[in-house]
């Protein structure tokens, strides 16, 4: 027999490249290659037409001196600050109730919670707007149990406005963390609870010294997601406030949309650099977050 | 082996129909050609809609043009009228292929989307544009428009104010379609009740007409005005009414100008006399104040009548006049909004969009114009097409007054004021300032933030 020119572990890697570069080629073509070029873009500046260079980091220099970006970067992380601890809890404890054996209709209260996550997001922003308009449903309840006098602008003043953006947010992603816990708690032994039961720990001991530091992963993943999300949150401030009023409720993202296709701006260059910022925003604290969790010695 | 065969064939196979995939979407792209004539002619029969849906936007055949526009009930009327117009008097083989677009941002997207990727080929031969952001889309992307300048129009027929959004350092790019002319709608029925006449509420100073106003939501429990405090509009109509403008000499012109911190402190006092509402978005104006009957007072662009009209149970019981000014004694005169017909880099028969043009919207045709007027309310600039019968009838939801023919008239006073750029993000940071006012903010400290960030999203000092 004739010796091939190829050994076994030759063609399996041939065919192992083969396999890869394909997909490979196309992560690059289509999403590193225009990030490279976002990167470069972000240091340009004029018209979209006419793009010229930039004095070095100059769109970087410009966003830090930017009030209304600097505001948009203080609305996002109170929506973070306040959201994201609230919504976790919340979704934490309601998955230890809902795993509890001897609830009845088990299945049906999960779905109910789970189901806010399967609205559009445009749509649920809609109706919490509607819910919450002047003349709205919220408005009139109040009003007929006594508590409010006068119709209040929910949206049109700065402080109930991000409420209810909190608000909404909790009601929307709640049930969506809790259905990542709920699935962490299955991979909790029974016995290990029964354990604690034998040595006398009551509920609240078992939650915090078991549940909670067995469910850690899970509770790593959940705030690095949760944080990634509000960092880049866009459809709320749209829909529901569009950013008002007088931009007390406009996130980093709905700013950067502004400066490249609201209002005829067109302003490409200095939105990518703001995109970047946020870029490198959430891989800095997603990389603390790993590290603060990271429980190895 | 035979597996291998196999699977090779069937990569072949793959990479073939991928390439041939590619291959016929790039031709249709580029060329644009056979096929659209014959789909051009029938969206056109089809109506405007269907035409939409096609990816080509530009027709090889010398008689057909196609043209972006965003409203059906509004401006698309009005080019249909126009093209019929042109299809009876001059071309008997035209045929305008008219491509809906649901928003008027949409244009502005096209227009950025080609100019950025230096592609002008995606563009239609003429597009609808909003004329406030006109002379902003020329700094930018001054080659993706075609001057209008060698027209033969007689332009003086125009009201002037509304040539200067489309005529940039003297060359003319626009035909104007719609009129901006703000319209101030009473409620003729709820003044009374308050014991006044529309007489009273015109050529009023606005301290006149707060006591006026204050009156009204005593008696009827109505605002007697309302706006959208997000994109308050109201700066720019009072500031025009008195002759002045947010800018002077290319630059912000707000915290040093007295007439314009006059309107500010007076839109704050109307807000605190509930003779004012400012909504919180645009739909929030529409629907509830206006829609919803929450207000006896309307002003803004006469665009603003199909929205009025909406509570058919109102019908007779409107009636329109001029603005108030800061000092009364006179009536003041405004205009908000628009939009006009540009011809873009793309159009490879600029004689006949050009011709098209001029001898419709451009010539006052009043073919054109009396159809656009009846079938969707689009009231002209144009003088001598003012005069026409059409314009002079009664409108019997506003109580028989023949407001075309008023608004028109009032058009022709409106007085030019400098334009900017920077028209829309003036207005939305002098709207942030009022909403901080009527909360309780500083109006000079306001008014020197709105400036400081309007001078750095400008980029001058």
């Amino acid at each position: 027999m004739k010796k091939k020119g190829l050994t076994v572990t030759g063609k399996q890697r041939i065919a192992g490249w083969t396999f890869l570069t394909p997909a490979s080629l196309l992560i690059f073509i289509l999403s590193f290659y225009p990030m490279f070029q976002a990167l470069m873009m972000s240091m340009k500046t004029g018209s979209s037409a006419n793009m010229k260079w930039a004095p070095l980091l100059f769109n970087y220099k410009r966003m830090f001196a930017d009030k209304l970006f600097m505001r948009s970067v203080g609305n996002t992380f109170l929506y973070l600050i306040i959201q994201v601890p609230i919504m976790l809890i919340l979704a934490i404890l309601l998955a230890q109730i809902l795993n509890n054996k001897d609830i009845k209709f088990r299945g049906l209260f999960r779905t109910m919670v789970f189901l806010p996550c399967a609205t559009s997001l445009v749509s649920y922003a809609l109706i919490f707007k509607s819910l919450f308009a002047t003349q709205g449903l919220m408005n009139s309840i109040l009003m007929n149990l006594g508590i409010i006098k006068e119709n209040i602008n929910f949206l049109g003043t700065p402080g109930t406005a991000k409420a209810i953006i909190i608000i909404a947010l909790l009601w929307r992603w709640t049930g969506y963390n809790m259905v990542f816990y709920l699935a962490g708690l299955q991979n909790i032994e029974y016995q290990v609870y029964e354990a604690a039961k034998i040595d006398g720990a009551n509920g609240w001991q078992t939650f915090w010294k078991i549940t909670v530091p067995l469910l850690k992963p899970t509770i790593i993943m959940t705030f690095i997601m949760s944080i990634n999300g509000t960092l880049q949150l866009f459809d709320e401030s749209v829909n529901l406030t569009s950013g008002g009023p007088a931009n007390s409720t406009i996130t980093m993202s709905h700013y950067i949309y502004n400066n490249s296709f609201g209002q005829g701006t067109a302003n490409f260059g200095y939105a990518s650099a703001m995109s970047f910022f946020v870029f490198i925003l959430v891989a800095v604290l997603a990389f603390i977050n790993l590290k603060v969790g990271d429980t190895r010695d | 082996m035979k597996r291998k065969i196999v699977s090779v064939v069937l990569a072949a196979t793959m990479t073939m129909t991928m390439l041939a995939g590619c291959g016929s979407s790039a031709s249709t792209g580029s060329s644009a050609a056979g096929s659209e004539a014959a789909g051009g002619a029938a969206s056109e029969a089809a109506g405007s809609e269907a035409a939409a849906t096609t990816a080509d936007v530009t027709s090889e055949d010398e008689h057909t043009l196609s043209v972006y526009a965003w409203d059906k009930n509004f401006n698309i009327p009005a080019l249909e009228a126009a093209a019929a117009d042109y299809k009876a008097n001059v071309d008997p083989d035209f045929n305008l292929n008219i491509i809906e677009q649901s928003q008027s941002s949409d244009v502005e997207n096209a227009i950025t989307l080609a100019a950025s990727s230096g592609d002008y080929t995606t563009l239609p031969d003429i597009v609808l544009f909003q004329d406030h952001y006109f002379h902003k889309y020329v700094t930018d992307y001054p080659d993706a428009w075609q001057s209008a300048g060698d027209v033969d129009v007689n332009w003086d027929d125009f009201s002037q104010e509304k040539l200067s959004y489309s005529t940039v350092d003297g060359t003319h790019y626009g035909f104007p379609v719609d009129n901006g002319t703000v319209i101030f709608a009473y409620r003729t029925d709820l003044l009374e009740q308050a014991g006044y006449t529309i007489d009273d509420v015109t050529g009023i100073s606005w301290d006149e007409f707060d006591e006026i106003g204050k009156k009204v939501y005593e008696t009827t429990g109505k605002y007697l005005l309302s706006m959208d405090g997000d994109g308050n509009d109201l700066v720019y109509m009072m500031l025009q009414a008195e002759g002045a403008s947010q800018f002077k000499d290319g630059a912000p012109y707000i915290a040093d100008n007295e007439t314009l911190k006059r309107v500010v402190e007076t839109i704050n006092k109307l807000v605190q006399d509930k003779v004012l509402y400012l909504a919180n978005d645009w739909s929030d104006y529409t629907d509830q104040t206006i829609v919803n009957d929450m207000v006896a007072g309307v002003m803004n662009g006469n665009w603003i009548i199909p929205t009025i009209e909406q509570v058919a149970d109102n019908s007779g019981k409107w009636e329109i006049t001029s603005l108030p000014t800061l000092d009364g004694g006179k009536e003041g005169y405004a205009s908000n909004g628009g939009s006009s017909l540009y011809i873009t880099a793309n159009c490879q028969k600029a004689d006949l969009a050009k011709d098209f043009l001029a001898k419709t919207f451009g010539a006052g045709s009043t073919a054109t114009y009396d159809a656009a007027l009846q079938n969707g309310g689009v009231i002209t600039t144009s003088t001598s097409a003012g005069k026409s019968e059409v314009y002079n009838e009664g409108v019997e939801y506003f109580n028989n007054q023949p407001i075309y023919a008023k608004i028109v008239e009032m058009g022709a006073n409106v007085p030019v004021v400098e334009q900017s750029d920077f028209h829309y993000s003036c207005r939305s940071y002098i709207a942030a300032a009022i909403i901080n006012i009527t909360n309780g903010a500083d109006v000079d400290s306001e008014l020197k933030n709105a400036e400081d960030q309007l001078k750095f999203e400008m980029g001058v000092e």
